[in-house]
């Protein structure tokens, strides 16, 4: 009887045991499999590649990707990609969380904090550079992926900002077309003659656009952030700037708050693609988004400068490419970025898509067979090249934060529910917060 | 919220006096118990215990995902507190929310379960009909159609000339409470069971001493309903508390404008996940569910005086 009692126990125990695990495995298997996913059964490398982009680029993404997949038979690349904000916030979670994608795509604002905070591999280290090769690339553009002698991320293209136009609604309006480097006065002058004679605004209301304020900075001989990462200007020169932009706002010389309160970062929603302005002030690359907007076709001209002819404007690095820290396949990895960088028929596909591309041989190379949108952007970064100054180190860590903050703070003037001098205040001291 | 009801029936059962080698059979069943349980005892402590705990000692550091959480006391709460003026914003948003949202909602959904009530026909169809909106309006996309709705050019602004609802601080928050009043489903359905349980000898005794309808509404339904609108009540200013998604989407995420739609969950997603603030997010997160707490402790005191248990007297 013992025996059996014994014997019921241990049965019991083990199918209790057996029930606890297979418990546990359907509660755990959503937290396993990462591994499994590294390597094909057939032992084809398996890289993770996600980004951010429209539907122009991720097309153009993919061919590119079948190409290398073509020429590297041995590596397959999944990729996933998304909006702007969206992704930048995925890509944080999955970063803490040790599930960084092999290879990702960075924007300037996020290299310091990835970098510093351990998710990136030095692409200078002897691995990646057996593979990948930098040797052509701009070298001013290549440093602002460095930092404290490391690179962290190599640019893919770069960028600059532009006032672009309705190119048929502006000469409709005799207005005269901005002259190369022309002022900021010269640019307001331009948005009231604008909105007299078309009887809307003529341009949106930078006042809510850090990186507009940033070019304004810049041609007083100033800038967002210090060396060392502080901020580079006060609430005076904050007051100034919003001061400016709400006076011709109330003028209705720029869009009224209703509108700009609908910007997200999408062209589409923009007053010139909502079609209730005649300019608008963003980033080159992402202008191609207004051609199916507005078919008749876009001008791209350059920023303002300050009063004495200094130009705020600068070619930025308009996105890198970096590799997780714990990827399991670095070779791999940074053989996908020299692809997508230095390869003459990546190229010829992806265009200029990420912006005009660092690669000077490439840079010529794929110059004469561009059409289209890639045209007019790299004939106006032809028109810029040599008249700019060097491009600002990238920002610190706190400011893709503080970019949201901008926008925000402006709503509560172009609302008229604080007075410029009090919402610079209040921002300067959240800044300095965010900073510390 | 069931943990409570599910440990206290799990209590171990009274041991009976020392029964030798032998392991009793009540303590057999209950490691079976356990084995039936594991799935979800492992959920609650995995996925929600241990997640709160973690939250709580985040709220008191410093931590941006990338580099370790850095000790900072009660820094988070007093820059909450005194610093932030942009909190308190959300805040007001929030709770100008809940008066506005959570009353109409209510009237709303007892209104249509009366109309319900009495009706001989098509109860069914009607019933399913407008609990249809609470089953769809939880979702993105019913939000983005009514973003559109609302917006500049949108049906609303061509029906009545008002503009852009979604691009008028005050106006915004409007449009949100209406997508929320507008699924007045669930409180409603509870209404309706509610009423059915009103013996129909009080309505009658009522009429016959000549009461008129209005007088039979607030003598004999509302008394008889407190429970189940004080049941609602509390239900919908908790969820109330919470609302996200209608606010992310109608807003665009930006809980614009002017911050008039940045409700108090919309800006704790902001500092976590914009602005990698994460123990700041934490800490906004323990002081809302302490707010939900007081407030609903505030609801079950005023309720001795307006709620009314029809069996009370019975149970002695």
């Amino acid at each position: 009887m013992p025996g059996n009692t014994g014997d019921r126990t241990r049965t019991s125990r083990a199918s209790r045991a057996a029930a606890a695990a297979f418990a546990l495995c359907a509660v755990l298997t959503g937290c396993s499999g990462a591994e499994d996913e590294a390597t094909g059964t057939d032992g084809t490398v398996v890289l993770r590649y996600t980004w951010w982009g429209n539907q122009d680029r991720a097309a153009r993404t993919e061919a590119a990707l079948d190409l290398f997949e073509k020429k590297h038979p041995g590596i397959e690349v999944q990729t996933s990609f998304s909006g702007y904000d969206a992704y930048k916030q995925k890509l944080a979670t999955q970063a803490a969380g040790g599930d960084a994608p092999d290879v990702m795509q960075l924007d300037y604002r996020m290299i310091d904090q990835y970098a510093t905070g351990g998710v990136l591999l030095d692409l200078a280290g002897p691995e990646p550079q057996a593979v990948l090769d930098t040797s052509e690339f701009d070298q001013g553009l290549l440093g602002t992926g460095r930092i404290d002698g490391r690179l962290y991320a190599v640019p893919q293209g770069r960028g600059t900002e532009t006032v672009v136009y309705d190119t048929e609604q502006w000469e409709a309006a005799g207005v005269a077309p901005p002259r190369a480097g022309w002022t900021w006065s010269e640019w307001a002058d331009t948005m009231r003659q604008l909105a007299e004679r078309t009887g809307r605004p003529g341009g949106t209301d930078p006042g809510q656009s850090e990186d507009a304020f940033e070019v304004w900075l810049r041609g007083q001989g100033k800038a967002l952030y210090t060396e060392d990462g502080a901020l580079g200007f006060t609430a005076d020169d904050l007051t100034r700037w919003w001061t400016f932009t709400d006076g011709l706002r109330r003028e209705g010389a720029v869009s009224a708050a209703e509108q700009t309160t609908q910007m997200d970062g999408t062209v589409e929603n923009t007053p010139l693609g909502r079609g209730t302005a005649v300019s608008d002030y963003n980033w080159d690359a992402p202008c191609s988004g207004f051609l199916p907007l507005i078919p008749s076709g876009i001008t791209l001209a350059p920023t303002p400068s300050g009063e004495d002819g200094t130009p705020g404007q600068y070619f930025k690095p308009s996105m890198f490419m970096g590799v997780a820290a714990d990827t399991a396949h670095p070779e791999q990895s940074a053989r996908l970025i020299d692809f997508m960088l230095n390869d003459p028929d990546a190229a010829e596909i992806l265009g200029a898509t990420r912006g005009i591309p660092v690669n000077d041989a490439i840079r010529e190379d794929i110059a004469a067979g561009l059409t289209g949108f890639d045209r007019t952007m790299y004939d106006f970064h032809t028109s810029l090249d040599g008249k700019l100054d060097a491009p600002p180190q990238a920002p610190p860590s706190g400011d893709s934060a503080l970019q949201t903050t901008f926008a925000r703070d402006y709503d509560q003037v172009s609302y008229e529910r604080m007075s410029p001098r009090e919402a610079a205040e209040n921002y300067v001291t959240h800044a300095k917060a965010e900073l510390r | 919220m069931t943990t409570t009801q599910t440990s206290a029936s799990l209590r171990r059962p009274e041991r009976p006096a020392a029964t030798g080698a032998r392991r009793p059979a009540g303590r057999r069943r209950e490691g079976a118990a356990w084995v039936f349980l594991s799935p979800w005892v492992l959920g609650a402590v995995l996925l929600t215990l241990l997640p709160m705990a973690v939250s709580l000692y985040l709220s008191f550091t410093d931590y941006d995902l990338f580099n370790p959480p850095s000790w900072v006391g009660l820094r988070n709460y007093t820059q909450m507190f005194t610093e932030d003026p942009r909190y308190w914003r959300s805040v007001a948003a929030t709770l100008t929310y809940v008066v506005i949202a959570v009353p109409l909602q209510l009237a709303l959904a007892l209104v249509v379960a009366l109309a319900l009530k009495n009706m001989k026909r098509g109860k069914g169809f009607y019933r399913s009909a407008f609990y249809a909106p609470s089953l769809l309006g939880a979702s993105m996309s019913i939000a983005l159609v009514w973003r559109a709705l609302f917006n500049d050019g949108g049906t609303v602004d061509n029906l009545l000339g008002t503009g852009g609802w979604v691009n008028r601080p005050g106006w915004a928050l409007l449009a949100v409470a209406l997508l929320t009043v507008w699924q007045f489903g669930a409180p409603m359905v509870i209404f309706l069971a509610g009423l059915q349980q009103i013996p129909a000898e009080l309505y009658e005794a009522a009429a016959v001493d000549g009461a008129s309808r209005w007088r039979r509404f607030l003598s004999v339904t509302v008394p008889m309903l407190s429970p189940v609108i004080f049941f609602n009540l509390v239900l919908q200013t908790i969820q109330a508390f919470q609302v996200f998604t209608p606010a992310f989407a109608v807003s665009a995420g930006k809980g614009g404008p002017a911050d008039s739609t940045l409700f108090y969950t919309l800006y704790l997603y902001d500092r976590g996940f914009v602005a990698s603030h994460m123990g700041y997010a934490s800490a906004m997160a323990w002081v809302l569910l302490l707010v939900i707490g007081a407030v609903t402790a505030v609801l079950f005191r005023t309720s001795r005086s307006w709620v009314f248990y029809a069996f009370e007297g019975d149970d002695r």
